[in-house]
Formats: C-alpha cells, structure tokens, sequence
C-alpha cells in the first residue's frame, strides 16, 4: 500500500475525473473569483487615474482643500472632502450607535415576542429605503424642522464651540447630513447588535438572574460584554455605509471647498462621495473627471478598509461564540 | 422513618388555581407606575396645546428629561436605588424604538400623502418627452424611467445571478482551498460604495471605448452591487441543504455537475429565489451609479446600447430639488412607486423565504 | 417518632428531625420551606402540592426520574420560575417565616439570600476568575469593600483557593469544567446567601470533580443550608441528610411521594416506588 497521502490524493483525483466535473469545477471556481476580480479591477482602474491627480497637484491632492479647475494651474485637492465624510459618519455614529443600541435592547430584553418581531420586519423595511427616497424625505420634510432645531441649539448651547454659527444660514449642515447617515446606519447596526445579543447564552443570563441583577447590571456586566465584538463589528459596517453614502448627503450637504473641522450647525462641509456625484453633472474636460476618479480610488480604499476590518471582527466573534 | 404522601394521607387540598404571584403589585409600585406615565404626558400636553413650542422639541426638550425623572423617582420608590438605572434604560430604550418608528412613519407616510396627488394612470405608462419641469401633472410620466429600471435591473440580475450562484456553489459544492478568500473577497466587494461601482464601470468605458453610458453600463455598475448579496444569501441557502441529498445522489453515480443541478439547486430553489430578489431589492434604488454609468434621458429607450437612459431613482434624482411644484409632485410621486416596488420585492422575498422555512 | 409533627404540615417553624450522623433527635431550626407548591408551564400542570421543609444548615438532595420537575420546583425556590414565560405557580414558599411570593417582596433580595448553582458550569466568559467571584457584588450592586478577602475565603470554602491562587486574573474560561464549577459555587457564595440551590452540579462532570464539590457540599453545610437536585443516588447518600423523592406519572403532574432522613429513604423506604426507584429499577 503506498502512503496515506497518495491514497487521499488519488481519492481527490477520483471524484473529479469526470470529464463533465472538470469543467463544471473550472467554471465554478472561475465565477468564484469575480469578486476579486472586480476588487482588483477597481484598484486597478482607478487607482490609474490618480496618476493624472497627483501629476499636477503632488501629494497636495490629499493635503489641501480647493477645486479651481479653470484656473491655469488648475488646483485641486480633496482633505477637505475626505475629512468631511469622516465628521459626517461621526455625526452619523453619535446618533446611531446608542439609538441602535437602545433600540436592540428594547426588541431583544424588553418587547414581548410578537412587538419584536414587527420591530425586526419594520427595521428591516428601513433598511430597504433606498437612498434617494430618504434625500427626498430629508430636503423637504426633514430639513424645515432640522433647521428649527439648530437655530434653537445655538441660541442656548451656542458657547459650545461644535454648536457655533456665524453664517446664520442652517441648512446643508453637516449635522443634518450626519442625522440622515444615522438613520441609514440604524437598522445595519440594529440587525447585528440584536442578533449578538439575543445570542447571549441563557445559561449567562440566568446565572446572573440568579445573583441579583438589575437590567441595567446584566447588560453591563453580561450581555454587552459578551456580544462587544459583534456590535463594534456592526458598527463598523454602518461606518463603511456611512462613508461611501452619495445621494441622501446630496440633498441635504452643502459641498464647500473649505474644511469645516467642528461646527457641525454650520452651513458647509465635505463628502467625497458627494463630491464626485456634484461634480460629475458638469464636469470640465477630462482632466477634472480623472480627478473625480482619483477622489473615488480614495474613497473605496477608505471604505474598503474599515468594511475588511469590520468583516474580520464580526467574523472572529462569529467564530468565538460558536 | 419516612413520611409518604398519600393522596389519602394529605389534608384534603382544595383544587389549586393557576396563580402568577409575581403579578400582584403592591398600591406603591401601581400609584408610582401610574404617576409616572402621567405626570410628564400632562405637562406636555399642556404645553402642547397651550404653550407655542414645537412638537419635536417639546418631544426631546421636555417630555424625554420629565419622563426620565418621573420614572427614576417611580423606580427609586419601588426598587430602591437599584431600579434608577433600570428605568433609565428602559424609557431611553422606548424612546429610541419610537424615535425609530417616527421616522419610518414619517417617510413612508410623506410618501403616501405627497405621492398620490401626481400618482395617475397615465404617470405609469407615459414618458417624459415633451414635458418641462413647469408642464403639469395631466402630461407626462415615468413610463420610460420604469422600463429603463426594468431593463437595467434585468441586465444585472442576467450578470450577478449566474456568477453569484456559481460562487456560492464554489464555497458549498465544490469547497476548494480558496473558499475563505472568496468569501473574504465577497465580503470586501459587498462593501464597495455605490458610486465607486459607476466609477470603475466610467473608466472601463473611458480606457475601452467598447460601449457608452446606457442600460447596459447601469446594469454592470448594479451587476457588482447585486453580486455579493445574491453570493451571501444563497450560501446561506445551499448549506441548508442537507449533506444527505447529495451523498444519496453521488452514491447512484451522478456526477458532481448533476448532482448540483439536478438534487441541490431543486432542493434550495425557493431559497435561491430569494436570494435573487434580496439581489434585486438590494440595487433597484440606487441612485449614484446610474447617474455616473447610465446617464439619463427622456424618451423611451429599449436597446442595452443605444445611449443615456432614465430610470426611476434617477429620475427622482433629477426632480427633486427643482423650482416647480409639480416637478417636485413627480418626484414625490415616482418615489411612491419606486418604494411600492421595493416593498412588494421585500414581501415577495419574506413570503418565499417562510416558505423555505417551514418545508425544513 | 417525628411523623406526627412533620405530617402537619401546616406547622411551621421548629421540627424535630433525625440528625442522620449522631442518630438522635436534635432540634432544627426551619430555613425554608414549600407549602403546597403547585406549577404550571402554560395550562400544563408540572407540579402538584409540593410540601417540603429544609432544616436550616443541612442537606437535602431531591431525586427522582426526569421529568417529574425537579429543576422546576428548585426554580420556584429562589423565584428564577417566574421568569419563564408562561410560568405560573399557587402555593407559598416560606423563608425566614415570610413567603417570598409575596407581593411587598423584592424578587432580588430573595435571589441574594437564595444562591444558585446550574447543571452547567457557567461562568462568565468575558470575566476573570477573580471578577467571576466578585461578580455577584457588581450585578447586584452590593457595596463591599474586603474584595480581597472575599476571593480567599469563597474560593477557599469552594476548595478552588489553592488551584487557582496564582492565576485569579486569567480569564474563566480557562478552567476545566470541574474546576468551573467551583469557581460558579464560589461566585454563589460571594454574596453570603443562606441557602444554595444546586441543579445536578456534577452531572457535566468527571468522578474526581465529583468528589471535590461532593466534599465542598458537605464543607458548606456547616454555613448554609443546601437543596441539591441529583441523579446519582450514592451522591445523594454520601452528601445529604435529608431526601425527597419525586414522581410523575405519564401526563401527571409531578408530586413527591415520600421524604424523609436519606438514611431512611435509602435504608427503609416506606413506598415501594420509592424502593424500586433507590435500588435503580426504574427511571
Ligand atoms: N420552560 C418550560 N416550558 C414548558 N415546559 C417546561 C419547561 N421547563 C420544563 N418543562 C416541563 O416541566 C416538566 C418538568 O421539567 P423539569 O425540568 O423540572 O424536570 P426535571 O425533574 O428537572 O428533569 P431532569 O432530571 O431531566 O432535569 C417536564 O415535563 C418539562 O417538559
Ligand atoms: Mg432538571
């Protein structure tokens, strides 16, 4: 007999010497490589195009904020863009972390069973909101009371610095588009932290039933730390949304060419995303559109990032609970 | 020496009734429940309807720091210090569910009202030649900005489908080595932004020339949004299916090919449609990809190639934020249309998917 | 000899019991005891007029086939029961003279002074050992401040001291199961509860585990008084002094049929169920 290993080899051989399976095997491993593929596709694509970007502009295309096309030289430069899509998602976050929290802990420990499951539909339908309808929503339901809002937040808090305005102009605020970010991470956030919590071991719960807890000590002490990664991983994947969201921000951010660091009432900020979809519509030649390109190989390298790391977290916590 | 319980020897037990003892509350915990509700929503009503102060606000403002103190001192009352927490939590947690409700109502309920008064027979067949955004509402509709979805959604689901299912019988069928990096890179390309799909399907069209904007290039931009969706759903469907079937299969001699076509795709084909429709639902409203890969148009167009082509986010997209009321009530109105197609989808996917369910 | 006081039932307070080492009557005091306790899962019926006395600061083991509602009934003592949907119960079961089902009765302070330990070793994964210990002083929000003490002495009585000492920050999950349920007794007795509920504590256990808790079991009963679910009847005659017997048959709601000094019910046993069941005939 020769060695197990040659055995299993020829076992392996075996199952797909047919000739039908060969072909059934390559073509199913090929698909299964689009997706890497199209990765590398738009690495590559767009990636080219920062060629052009950074031929003119130098490593100020990542460092400056301005986009005079038609001036000779013509400057350009995206922190501005790129700082403001990550205000806008901490805006957005600040909302819709503890909102999701909240709200996953009421369906999970608190609703009765049939509450929480039209909860689970309704947040589902939620997420399903495509984008442009919730623009709509946001420009013309949204931004008349938003507006209200923070003219009465500044009025009181207006000493804080965030909450500063001197344009006196409140619309296409970075809060607003932070707020409408937050109700598209809500229900990515909510259907992750619900499903991690209500996977706590009941042998946990119980056990701390039995030692006299409150809820407000089970959540602390057990539940939450027990399902910690899974929710920062949800988190994380409503912060790629976040970033890469265009549309629903077109309605309601002013794009400004200055970089708006905190006033988050203030009229004007920055979103790449945005950006490209704003500009796009009359861009000047191909030298700006290869720019727009080189701004969206940013953004998909920015997203591509935090989506890799929330997928590794949300996967290793998968795998402990197991 | 034992003592048995006979039932001759126990005391005559009257016939118990089902009791919950834990229900009874004391006067204490009842009068601080009711004073708790109470209290802050009379305040507020009073406010509401006296007072000026906006609704919203009076809601965040007023009534969410009163009820937070009513109920703290109710808890307090009842539980001690340990309950203040609790009651914490808990009015915050009712509080961000009905926050979450009032914006979902508010949404679809805007829709509702402000999209029925353009809605007409007529807004679902006809098409937009002829009209200017000043035209009224008797002219005119989102015909051609439904085919050019129907089309453009089509051309995807012909792209993604395929390759979607294939990887997902890659990872459940054939389980070669690669499998953990091809869900990893399902799973990065399910994060790739929108308009950075319209990007990557621009620069093909601007390095290859090979064809222009159209349905054709929206269906690609969708094609790689609908990919990982359709991959991940109908993973999960094919590994419900159980390993029996296919050992059964391969024991009669039916190839691997054969035995995926013929036993495991049947066993999981309502799971595989939904996966389809998760696919569909997933693409159908985005905005930024057509806007950057398909352009628009107002006219009818039927050819994957033949040029810009509407649909309806788009179309939306371009009506939103003009200076005429009935171009902002076509808006409303195709947005109506646009969420009944996403709803009815959502149905469809929920109903197929209970199906699979309980046939297990 | 002390039938005629244990079979009226509605006394209550101080009985006379056979101490089942020096075999003369000695007086104890009652901790706690069931009257007439009757449970429901929905409208199914689980339990029927349960009576049982547990002497203070001795063991009773409950035995019977499963099924019969052993884990049940010891649910309805620490009131864990009523956190079951569905769960429903008629009855009184009295601590400290005052039933805890009472309504001006706080359900905590009752699973404070009524610990427990589940079939399941189950600490808390994202704690350390020590934090597993002192965990009942956090979730409950009890405020004391010899936290150091309080890991030498529980973990000591638990018999874990000397095993674990040099490695309290490791986290809990580290532990052998044997060893993860002592660490889950310690963490019961943190909060100096006076009764512990045990739920077939060695059932997920190896033998030499086994006897480890056995020995605690008998350790602690010095302090606090321990009702103990088992399947293993040389168990329930090495660690307890008193038994209770329950019974189910099919479709019938669970009751006990007969209770008493282990030695007794192991020795003489007055029902021939009973009988049957100690010497492994059925169930
Ligand atoms: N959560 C529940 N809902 C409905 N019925 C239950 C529930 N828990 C237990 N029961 C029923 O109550 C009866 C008693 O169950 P219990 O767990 O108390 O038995 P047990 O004596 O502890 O058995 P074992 O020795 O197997 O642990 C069983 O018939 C069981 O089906
Ligand atoms: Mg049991």
């Amino acid at each position: 007999m020769s060695s197990t290993e040659t055995e299993y080899r020829d076992l392996k051989s075996a199952a797909t010497s047919h000739r039908g399976d060969r072909v059934f095997n390559r073509t199913v491993t090929l698909a299964a490589f689009t997706a890497l593929a199209v990765l590398a596709g738009i690495a590559v694509f767009l990636g080219l195009q920062t060629i052009p970007a950074f031929e003119s502009q130098g490593l100020s295309f990542l460092t400056t904020t301005a986009w005079d096309i038609n001036t000779d030289p013509p400057t350009a430069g995206i922190w501005g863009m790129l700082y403001g899509s990550i205000l806008l998602a901490v805006v957005g976050l600040v909302i819709a972390v503890p909102a999701s929290l909240l709200l996953s802990i009421f369906m999970v420990f608190l609703a009765p069973k049939r509450v929480a499951t039209a909860l689970t539909n309704l947040i589902d339908l939620m997420a399903a909101i495509p984008s442009v309808i919730l623009g709509l929503w946001a420009f013309y339901i949204l931004n008349p009371s938003a507006e209200e809002w923070q003219r009465l937040l500044n009025q009181y808090l207006g000493w804080i610095p965030i909450f500063q305005n001197t344009s006196g102009n409140f619309l296409g605020t970075p809060f607003i588009a932070g707020f409408v970010l937050a109700i598209m991470m809500i229900p990515i956030i909510t259907s992750v932290s619900r499903e991690v919590l209500a996977r706590t071991p009941p042998d946990l719960i119980n056990a701390s039933e039995a030692l006299g807890s409150s809820m407000w000590t089970m959540l602390r002490y057990v539940a939450l730390p027990y399902g910690r990664g899974g929710i920062v991983g949800g988190v994380m994947l409503g912060l790629g949304r976040a970033l890469g969201e265009t549309i629903a921000v077109f309605f309601v951010l002013k794009i400004v060419f200055e970089v708006n660091w905190y006033q988050i009432i203030e009229s004007g900020g920055g979103s790449v995303a945005t950006l490209i979809v704003s500009r796009f519509g009359e861009v000047s030649g191909e030298f700006e559109l290869s720019l727009l390109l080189a701004a969206g190989f940013f953004l998909f390298v920015m997203t591509l990032i935090v989506n890799v790391i929330a997928n590794l977290i949300v996967a290793r916590t998968g795998r402990l609970q197991k | 020496m034992t003592i048995t319980f006979d039932a001759e020897s126990l005391p005559a037990l009257q016939e118990q009734r089902i009791q919950h003892p834990w229900r009874k509350k004391t006067p204490v915990f009842t009068w601080s429940v009711v004073l708790a509700t109470l209290i802050p929503l009379v305040i507020v009503g009073a406010l509401f309807i006296w007072g000026d102060i906006p609704g919203a606000l009076l809601m965040t403002v007023v009534y969410l720091p009163l009820q937070l103190i009513a109920s703290g001192f109710a808890a307090f009352a009842t539980r001690g210090k340990r309950g203040i927490l609790d009651s914490v939590i808990i009015v915050n947690a009712i509080g961000a569910t009905i926050f979450s409700l009032v914006i979902l109502i508010s949404v679809i309920g805007s829709l509702i009202v402000r999209g029925f008064s353009a809605l007409s027979a007529h807004f679902i067949y006809q098409n937009n030649v002829y009209v200017s955004p000043s035209t009224p509402l008797e002219y005119g509709g989102i015909g051609h900005a439904i085919l050019g979805t129907l089309l453009i959604v089509g051309i995807s689901a012909l792209i993604a489908v395929p390759i979607g299912i294939a990887t997902a019988i890659y990872i459940t069928e054939v389980r070669g080595r690669a499998v953990p990096y091809v869900r990893f890179f399902v799973q990065a390309m399910s994060g790739v932004p929108s308009v950075v799909a319209g990007l990557f399907v621009l620069t093909i069209i601007v390095a290859t020339g090979a064809f222009e904007q159209g349905a054709f290039a929206g269906g690609l931009a969708y094609a790689i949004l609908m990919l990982p969706t359709v991959a991940r759903t109908a993973e999960e469907v094919l590994k419900l299916v159980p390993d029996d079937l296919r050992t059964g299969a391969l024991a009669l001699g039916s190839t691997r090919a054969r035995t995926v076509f013929r036993v495991v795709l049947p066993a999981a084909r309502t799971g595989i449609i939904t996966a389809i429709i998760l696919g569909v639902a997933r693409v159908i409203g985005e905005t930024a990809p057509l806007l950057l890969a398909s352009g628009y148009a107002d006219s009818t167009i039927v050819n994957p190639f033949g040029g810009p082509i509407a649909a309806v986010p788009t179309y939306i997209f371009n009506n939103v934020a003009l200076p005429y009321p009935d171009a902002v009530a076509r808006a409303w109105a195709s947005a109506l249309v646009l969420i009944v197609l996403v709803g009815i989808l959502f149905v469809i996917a929920r109903v197929v998917g209970r199906g699979r369910l309980s046939s297990k | 000899m002390a039938t005629a006081e244990f079979g009226s039932l509605d006394e209550v307070g101080e009985v006379e019991l056979m101490d089942s080492e020096v075999s003369a009557p000695v007086r104890k005091e009652t901790e706690m005891s069931a009257r007439d306790v009757s449970v429901w899962f929905g409208k199914r019926k689980v339990l029927e007029g349960v009576n049982i006395d547990f002497p203070k600061q001795t063991v009773t083991a409950l035995i019977g086939p499963s099924g019969c509602g052993k884990s049940t009934f010891i649910r309805t003592l620490n009131r864990l029961h009523e956190l079951i949907p569905g769960a429903a119960l008629a009855g009184s079961v009295l601590y400290e003279g005052k039933d805890i089902y009472d309504r001006d009765i706080d359900p905590v302070h009752i699973r404070l002074k009524i610990g427990m330990v589940f079939q399941k070793p189950n600490p808390f994964p994202s704690m350390t050992i020590r934090g597993n210990v002192l965990s009942g002083l956090k979730l409950s929000g009890m405020k004391r401040s010899d936290h150091d003490d309080i890991v030498e002495q529980t973990l000591t009585s638990a018999g874990l001291w000397t095993e674990v000492k040099d490695r309290l920050g490791a986290a809990a999950g580290e532990l052998s199961g044997g060893q993860a349920q002592r660490l889950v007794i310690a963490r019961a007795l943190a909060v100096q509860p006076h009764v512990l509920l045990m739920d077939e504590p060695c059932s997920a256990l190896d033998p030499a585990s086994t006897l480890k808790i056995e020995e605690t079991i008998r350790e602690l009963s010095k302090d606090v008084t321990i009702i103990i679910v088992t399947h293993n009847m040389q168990q329930a005659v090495r660690v307890s002094d008193y038994t209770a017997f329950f019974l189910a048959a099919e479709n019938e709601p669970g009751h006990v049929v007969e209770q008493g000094a282990t030695t007794e019910i192991f020795g003489n046993p007055q029902d021939q169920r009973t009988l049957d069941y100690v010497n492994g005939r059925f169930g």
